[in-house]
């Protein structure tokens, strides 16, 4: 009983220098100017996708009105000879798509499900790979060795056929597109998670905690994993600029469950086929996908250099 | 490595020809005319209608005698003979688009890194940064708008919009080695070799676009870790200029993982560009196997992934061999 306290202690000293880390890197980050529009860009998307339907009442917006289609309205941009103009009387900002509605307002709809697909998709390849990148690494001998062939295999697989294959066997849906880009991304996580797991696995707090009779199970949830997690949380910030920009690949090159779908690699597609007369409908989606994608990733980079102390300045 | 392949053939086998119902593996063997009871005597005579396992082993059989099936994409060519046919497009796309890749990114890490924190590091870091967050397909579009619809428009020299040549050039030169680049200059045809590179430049350029952002980041980093080597400082207390030091001395190092880098995207590339090659109409291997899926040709799709997974599993060994030769500190 009398270790009890101490133990207590340490833990919170050890809470301390942590959070005391954090703010450093914080600083670090605050000095960056790249980094810090980012968090800002992140920030203002993510609340732009809780708040979308506020913005845009979807009721209204999804009203389609074939009259009004691939039509232009604002003056300020002249696409060309090409270009229809819209009816009198309708101001869309962003012009219309195919199926006449406003695509400022649509891509507002969209973003929403970009992000939280993202999201998902990169939480659920890492905690996946965590486990059994985790499990491999302490159990060692057959289990690492069958575990690192598999992922062997899935690297050397083309990434985007596998998904186009999947999304083509199982039918288009939204979750279905979801679990075709996870079967590319989860083996990245697991060899990432596996890698440091080892590292740490030698240390000699872990012996310590082995010779205090720590269950295995708790040695590597609560003490290697949180000792392992910047390096994982660095990848997974940068990943979800990927993971967007795939799951709206696989939207654009045709595998969407619906055309109508406010998505914005799906909002890009329709504009394949118009490309000369209405090429706001590819400019403007696929502008979104890249400054959501590039924001994710300013901020990953940032993340990366902070928590890296090699490429510490 | 053989157990790579192994197991890419038996999932992409699983998936090409354990759903029927998506992609029939016996299209290519009937015709529309056919009654139900002819077509379930030639699923029979086929040995579709076997455990998938038997079909494995049979499959395993044909590839082993060099019979990859018929693809029903091309109307039931054999399917190894359309593969080669299209292989050499994608050869000479990702030639160019790799060539590119190197001849930005390289310099962008250089300046980087050799002005650490300054205006034109974060303009890099930013170039950088946007190439990996550019969709491909977007970009692709935007070049052609600009180069191809604008350029045309305002009366300017433009670049074709998509294809490998131009529709009256397309059979003035013999194909010798099926890229058309080379081909002109074999034949001597310099007007051909332009016009196959016009056409090239915008596909090849929208590929390097995409990864030559972490190229630039791998030049930086590794020339930044070079630069605080003692050799380094050495070079430097001798009194050798700055320039020497940094192209003799620092940049020959920093290079090394900027070189396996390359052979990655090299490899990477090779396996073909879908989505590249799809927008610009470019016929390689990477389009056709767009239009594969979408017409469930299962026995393009797998010789294709696994010729795709067998450049990769190579080009990680050449790789793995490369680093030995370029670093004789490495002993395996």
């Amino acid at each position: 009983m009398t270790s009890r306290p101490d133990r207590k202690d340490s833990r919170e000293s050890e809470t301390g220098a942590r959070i005391a880390e954090l703010k450093y890197a914080l600083h670090l980050m605050r000095q960056n100017p790249l980094v810090l529009s980012g968090l800002v860009l992140v920030v203002f998307f993510i609340l732009l996708s809780v708040t979308a339907t506020w913005i845009v009442n979807p009721d209204e917006a999804y009203v389609l009105e074939f009259a009004r289609s691939y039509c232009w309205s604002n003056r300020a941009i002249s696409w060309g000879p090409q270009g229809a103009a819209c009816p009198q009387g309708v101001t869309y900002v962003l012009g219309s798509d195919g199926f006449g509605r406003d695509l400022l307002k649509m891509m507002i709809l969209a973003i929403p499900l970009d992000i939280s697909i993202a999201l998902v998709i990169v939480a659920a390849a890492t905690a996946f790979g965590v486990v059994i990148g985790a499990i491999a690494a302490w159990m060692g001998g057959k289990f690492d060795e069958a575990i690192l062939r598999i992922t062997d295999i899935f690297f050397a697989f083309p990434g985007l056929v596998l998904a186009l294959v999947f999304a083509a066997l199982f039918g288009r849906t939204i979750e279905n597109l979801a679990i075709a880009v996870l079967l590319v991304w989860w083996p990245t996580y697991v060899r990432l998670t596996r890698g440091q797991v080892l590292v740490e696995k030698e240390k000699t707090y872990v012996e310590a905690l082995r010779s205090l009779g720590v269950s295995p199970v708790r040695i590597v949830l609560f003490h290697i994993i949180p000792n392992a997690i910047y390096p994982i949380l660095v990848n997974m910030t940068l990943d979800i600029g990927g993971v967007i920009l795939t799951f709206s690949a696989l939207m654009f090159l045709g595998f969407s469950p619906s055309p109508a779908l406010p998505e914005l690699g799906n909002l890009a597609a329709d504009g394949i086929g118009h490309v000369f007369t209405a090429p706001w409908l590819i400019i403007f989606p696929g502008l979104t996908i890249l400054i959501i994608a590039l924001a994710f990733n300013l901020v990953g980079d940032g993340l990366r250099d902070v928590l890296d102390p090699r490429l510490r300045r | 490595m053989i157990f790579v392949l192994f197991g890419v053939s038996l999932i992409v086998f699983y998936l090409a020809r354990g759903f029927p119902a998506a992609f029939s593996p016996w299209a290519q063997y009937i015709t529309y005319r056919m009654t139900p009871a002819q077509i379930q005597t030639i699923i029979h005579r086929h040995g579709f209608d076997q455990p998938l396992y038997v079909q494995y082993w049979y499959w395993l059989q044909d590839v082993f005698h060099g019979d990859w099936g018929y693809s029903n994409w091309a109307n039931g060519l054999p399917t190894f003979e359309v593969f080669a046919s299209r292989f050499p497009f994608t050869v000479e796309l990702t030639v160019v688009a790799t060539i590119l890749t190197m001849a930005i990114g390289i310099p962008l890490g250089i300046l980087s890194a050799l002005k650490n924190n300054t205006a034109a590091d974060h303009a890099a870091r930013i170039i950088a940064l946007t190439g990996y967050s550019t969709p491909v397909y977007w970009f692709a579009y935007i070049l052609q708008l600009v180069f191809f619809y604008y350029f045309w428009l305002w009366g300017l020299p433009y670049l074709p919009s998509g294809g490998v040549i131009s529709q009256g050039l397309a059979s003035a030169v013999p194909s010798v080695t099926g890229l058309p680049i080379l081909d002109g200059l074999i034949a001597g045809n310099l007007a051909y070799t332009a016009d196959a590179f016009a056409h090239v430049i915008l596909p090849a350029f929208n590929l390097s676009f995409i990864s030559l952002g972490y190229l630039a980041r791998i030049v930086r980093a590794s020339m930044l870790e070079v630069l605080r080597q003692d050799y380094i400082i050495m070079a430097r207390s001798k009194g050798l200029p700055e320039r020497v030091v940094m192209y003799r001395h620092a940049l020959r190092n920093a290079l090394i993982p900027a070189m396996t880098l390359t052979g990655l995207f090299f490899a990477g590339l090779l396996g073909g560009a879908i989505i590249t090659e799809t927008v610009f109409s470019w016929p390689g291997v990477g389009g056709v196997s767009l239009r594969a899926v979408f017409q469930g040709d299962s026995n393009f799709l797998i010789l294709y992934s696994l010729v795709t997974a067998l450049i990769i599993v190579i080009s990680n060994l050449v790789v793995d061999v490369m680093y030995v030769f370029l670093d004789p500190r490495i002993k395996y």
